[in-house]
């Protein structure tokens, strides 16, 4: 094992950089005379984010090869480049659909804020997190940042519900995958990646310590990315939550949580690939018939997103179990689209919300285009792009994904998947039909007016169809990102 | 004559011209001012017939079989080119479009007075679609046209349909893009088998490409068991499209609900694609699964005649007639298709195009006389003949064209198909038969309800006869109608290449097929011709 050296924490700057950052904002929220001003902070946490990602690429790129530090308990690869570049991208959006909401809520932007930036470390050292270890400790920053987060609206009885309930059974996955870890670290003496991979490696069949260790992780990381069967808690807590913190859970927190899934699933448990990918296809299969067909019947908008989100886990959980070089590549192409896709689309729904909960139902749509022929315009192709049509980055993203199913062998999942997107499509144009095709007295427009989040959803709209028009760039992100395969 | 297009990028200009058409009245013509929308929409859909005309002329029945070709990088990463070119077969589904997005502008003018710069857009859109589905010659980016294309064909249905078209609209939405889906599996595991192989099938080796030319020269070596897979996943999107018993249901729903403009280009150009897919895909690519499932293949299409044409007889609505005639004559051009023979193949897509322009004209005329009594009900005319000599003259013009009355186009095509089928068996022959007289009967059938017999219903003694421009833009479809059936050879000549090559395909002719891909017909071409298509 590597020793340490006061090197190694120079290599951690990006991540102590952001957390100090953080620090200073909550700070500077709380010691500044009336509170900082609310767009003040905002672009305070927004430029943190941007130097911070331009710091991890300066890094990335001055790096040669793969670089482990502190005693191993974090690497530094193309891997935890791409993921960390995602994360960072997702937050700082995130960052800019909520001005209004923090504006409207006259909360402490100071606290807010920092609370993004806390998370955001968070899931970057979860991209980096090379030991059980270092992955837990992170995950649970990032997931502590997000109860809180999640019951923002203090005097909302269903944010109050969706806190608790993302905090019970959050604390509940935790305590299992902490559990699992705990038994692995006895079945194979070791908490590092590659320690167990060895050691399972050497073992002729793995112990049952093992085995009941590595299956209670692996439930963990699914509880975290919202896979059936443990999905029940996300559409509660994606409707409670305030629509910025929902599309941060949908996004960057289900962004970071595949990172290190993949990363144990591949570099911890290689030698255990036949058992997981069963598992996997399995769950990947329930996730995308159930997340789908469950979306079939919503009227509330945000609970409609949480299927999606999950069905969409679903597909993603297709290019892991994949386990060829396109199916990685393609979950992070796949994730990236997705991002975009799912913060323009939350980005539109904060636009027509007026008062914390309005602006929910299908019905808010009705008319919408001929209201505003822009706005609807891009929902259209967010809501073409989450079904997996061209030109967009969503169906580029799922050919990829099916692509790789094909390729391994697993041509069933990869039939029941495209059958599945095609069922969705049924539910997103739910809101299509409400916003072409229905009538409404309803004359007002919904002007662009917050320079933030219209910024933010034409950013989103634009990159969806840049992703699906002119993969070739973002493919070769992605590649950055390859492991090698078990 | 105009040899120089060659050169140039034509095809990309055709594409394109509707969609920057579009984006132009998007972003520069306010939707109140919807004559200013209409005039430009006309204009650039015009336009495009224009410049897409002189294709005809500079394309060389006796060069290379895809011509006017354009090949770009496009996702490098997994081959992806973005390539166009046509061929013979291309070329008439091209022109054939180009001149129904015309004539579906200018029926549109009275007809739709809501929403019109949406509508005019979708429209054009639409175009851009439907185009670059008959030129692409890379698999993946032809689906992308495939799907791209369902979207704005969804709001023509959808926002200016009749009462049920919401329904209609996400019917025919689901419907089709569930077959795609299945079918983008079946584009996969091509593009895996010409690569390193997959599920356990040894693979050709060559590089990553989704050409479809490449596609066409490995597919004999597709063993048999992975061949009957594909087959199957292009035949549910094909067969969808096209639409073929029992996948029909989704198409008298989008007909009767959709705008006349909306109509026409269902069913002059969209049901083309799904035998176009067949020809450009099923048969070449796959001939052994194309063999084996052949009997299946014949027998949906004959069921898809006789039912076609006994559902046509009972309908009530003038408008689901023409929808059901539709499965009937797809039907008959799937059976021809399936002869797999010269003839056969030959017939079949001159009949897709005859069936483009004869029932394009139909629903042409039945949305003139919708729009004057907001009826389609064949009860309740009678007699009106007298009030509108013009168009009951137009309709039975098309009437005759549709049932395969000689010197018109529609007995071309079927004469064609018979002699081919007939070659294949004496007993599809025989149901392929019947079927044209059925068609005959209940087109007769409607004509006569509808234009002869007393005039009983007051409503009807107030009907103007068709205007300046209604006459102005049914007569083309007329005129191409005596074309072809008067004189077919033109467009049998710019056949002859391209069908050669796929019934040669189809019959494991590899050696004919090669003779007919670019340059070994004519002598002073290299011989490198051919490598140049794999590349």
């Amino acid at each position: 094992m590597a020793g340490m050296s006061p090197q190694d924490f120079l290599l951690l700057g990006p991540e102590i950089l952001l957390a100090a950052l953080g620090l200073i904002l909550l700070l500077w929220g709380a010691l500044a005379d009336k509170g900082a001003g609310n767009r003040a902070c905002s672009t305070f946490a927004f430029l943190s984010l941007v130097v911070t990602m331009i710091y991890v690429t300066v890094q990335h790129m001055s790096l040669e090869g793969p670089t482990r530090i502190l005693a191993d308990s974090f690497i530094l690869d193309g891997f935890s480049f791409v993921w960390k570049i995602m994360v960072l991208l997702a937050v700082a959006l995130t960052v800019l659909l909520s001005q209004r909401f923090v504006e409207d809520g006259g909360y402490r932007p100071g606290e807010y804020y920092s609370l993004l930036l806390y998370a955001a470390t968070g899931m970057m050292f979860m991209a980096s997190g090379f030991n059980l270890i270092s992955i837990w400790i992170s995950l649970e920053l990032m997931a502590l940042s997000s109860y809180i987060m999640a019951g923002y609206f203090k005097r909302e009885l269903k944010s109050n519900e969706a806190a608790l309930k993302y905090f019970v059974l959050g604390a509940l996955s935790s305590g299992v995958m902490l559990y699992g870890m705990s038994l692995l670290y006895g079945g194979t003496g070791s908490i590092q990646l590659e320690g167990i991979a060895s050691a399972i490696a050497a073992a002729e069949s793995p112990s049952l310590l093992v085995v009941m260790g590595w299956v209670l992780l692996v439930v963990g990381l699914l509880f975290k990315v919202a896979a059936v069967p443990f999905h029940v808690w996300a559409p509660d807590v994606y409707v409670g939550a305030p629509t910025p913190v929902t599309a941060f859970l949908a996004v960057a927190s289900k962004t970071a949580s595949f990172a290190i899934l993949v990363r144990i699933l591949y570099q911890g448990l290689p030698g255990l690939r036949v058992d997981w990918q069963i598992i996997l296809a399995a769950v990947a299969v329930v996730t995308m018939v159930w997340g789908n067909l469950a979306a079939l019947t919503q009227d509330n908008v945000k609970r409609l997103l949480a299927y999606s989100s999950i069905a969409h886990a679903g597909y993603v959980l297709v290019g892991v179990l994949a386990l060829n070089e396109i199916g990685l590549w393609a979950v992070v192409y796949y994730l990236l689209a997705y991002g975009f896709i799912t913060m323009g689309t939350f980005g539109t729904v904060i636009l027509l919300e007026r008062k914390s909960y309005a602006g929910e139902t299908c019905e808010d749509y009705a008319g919408l285009a001929s209201r505003s022929p822009f706005l609807a315009a891009m929902m259209l192709v967010f809501m073409l792009a989450l079904t997996g049509i061209p030109p967009t980055g969503g169906f580029v993203g799922k050919f990829y994904l099916f692509a790789a199913a094909i390729q391994a062998g697993w041509t069933w999942v990869a039939v029941i998947g495209v059958l599945m997107s095609a069922v969705s499509l049924y539910y997103y144009f739910r809101i299509v039909v409400f916003m072409y095709q229905k009538e409404t007295t309803e004359t007002t427009p919904e002007p662009l007016r917050e320079p933030a989040l219209a910024g933010a959803i034409i950013l989103c709209f634009v990159l969806t169809l840049v992703l699906g028009l002119y993969p070739a760039p973002f493919i070769e992100f992605a590649k950055t990102a390859l492991l090698p395969l078990p | 004559m105009f040899d120089w297009l060659a050169d140039t990028h034509i095809l990309s200009i055709v594409a394109y011209i509707p969609l920057v058409g579009a984006i132009f009245i998007i972003a520069f013509v306010r939707g109140s001012d919807a004559v200013r929308v209409r005039n430009i929409a006309t204009g650039v859909a015009f336009v495009d017939f224009l410049v897409s005309l002189p294709l005809w002329f500079s394309f060389d029945p006796d060069g290379e079989l895809f011509q006017f070709r354009e090949s770009h990088e496009w996702i490098s990463a997994i081959g992806v080119r973005y390539e166009f070119g046509i061929d013979g077969i291309s070329l008439l589904m091209v022109l054939l479009t180009t001149l129904l997005g015309v004539l579906a502008i200018l029926s549109s003018w009275t007809a739709v007075k809501e929403r019109q710069k949406e509508y005019y857009v979708f429209l054009l859109l639409l175009q851009t679609g439907m185009l670059g589905v008959f030129m692409a010659m890379d698999f993946f980016l032809f689906y992308v046209f495939w799907e791209v294309m369902l979207v704005p064909m969804y709001f023509l249905i959808g926002i200016w349909g009749g009462p049920r078209k919401l329904y209609a609209a996400i019917k025919f939405f689901l419907y089709t893009l569930a077959g795609s889906v299945v079918m983008l599996l079946g584009i996969l595991a091509l593009f895996f088998f010409n690569q390193d192989g997959l599920l356990g099938h040894q693979g050709m080796g060559n590089e990553a490409s989704f050409s479809i030319l490449q596609f066409h020269e490995i597919g004999a070596q597709i063993p048999a068991g992975l061949q009957f897979w594909i087959f199957l996943a292009f035949f549910v999107s094909f067969a969808i499209k096209v639409p073929m018993f029992p996948f029909h249901t989704w198409l008298p729903d989008a007909h009767v609900e959709a705008p006349t403009a909306g109509s026409v280009i269902l069913a002059g150009v969209l049901l083309k694609m799904g035998t176009y897919g067949f020809v450009r895909f099923s048969l070449p690519i796959l001939p052994d699964a194309t063999w084996q499932l052949l009997p299946w293949m014949a027998g949906l299409s004959i069921v898809g005649i006789v039912y076609g044409g006994l559902v046509a007889m009972a309908q009530k609505d003038m408008k689901k007639l023409v929808a059901y005639s539709s499965v009937s004559h797809l039907g008959f051009v799937m059976l021809g298709l399936f002869a797999l023979n010269g003839p056969g193949v030959n017939g079949s897509i001159l009949q897709m195009i005859n069936h483009g322009l004869s029932t394009g004209a139909l629903f042409l005329l039945v949305g003139i006389i919708y729009e004057r009594r907001h009826t389609r009900m064949i009860s309740e005319y009678g007699g009106i003949s007298k009030k509108m000599p013009v168009f009951a003259t137009y309709f039975l013009i098309i009437t005759m064209a549709s049932i395969g009355l000689p010197t018109l186009n529609g007995f071309v095509g079927e004469f064609t198909i018979l002699v081919g089928v007939f070659n294949r068996s004496w007993v599809w022959a025989t149901f392929g038969a019947l079927g044209i007289v059925l068609g005959a009967a209940y087109m007769l059938w409607m004509y006569q309800r509808v234009f002869f017999g007393p005039m009983d219903n007051p409503d009807n003694e107030s009907l103007e006869d068709m205007n300046r421009r209604e006459v102005l833009y049914i007569l083309p479809l007329v005129i191409l109608c005596f074309w072809i059936g008067l004189y077919p050879k033109p467009f049998f000549r710019i056949l002859e290449k391209p069908v050669d090559y796929v019934v040669a395909r189809v019959n494991g002719d590899s050696v004919a097929a090669t003779a007919a891909l670019p340059g070994s017909v004519a002598p002073t071409a290299p011989p490198v011709a051919l490598a140049e298509v794999e590349e």
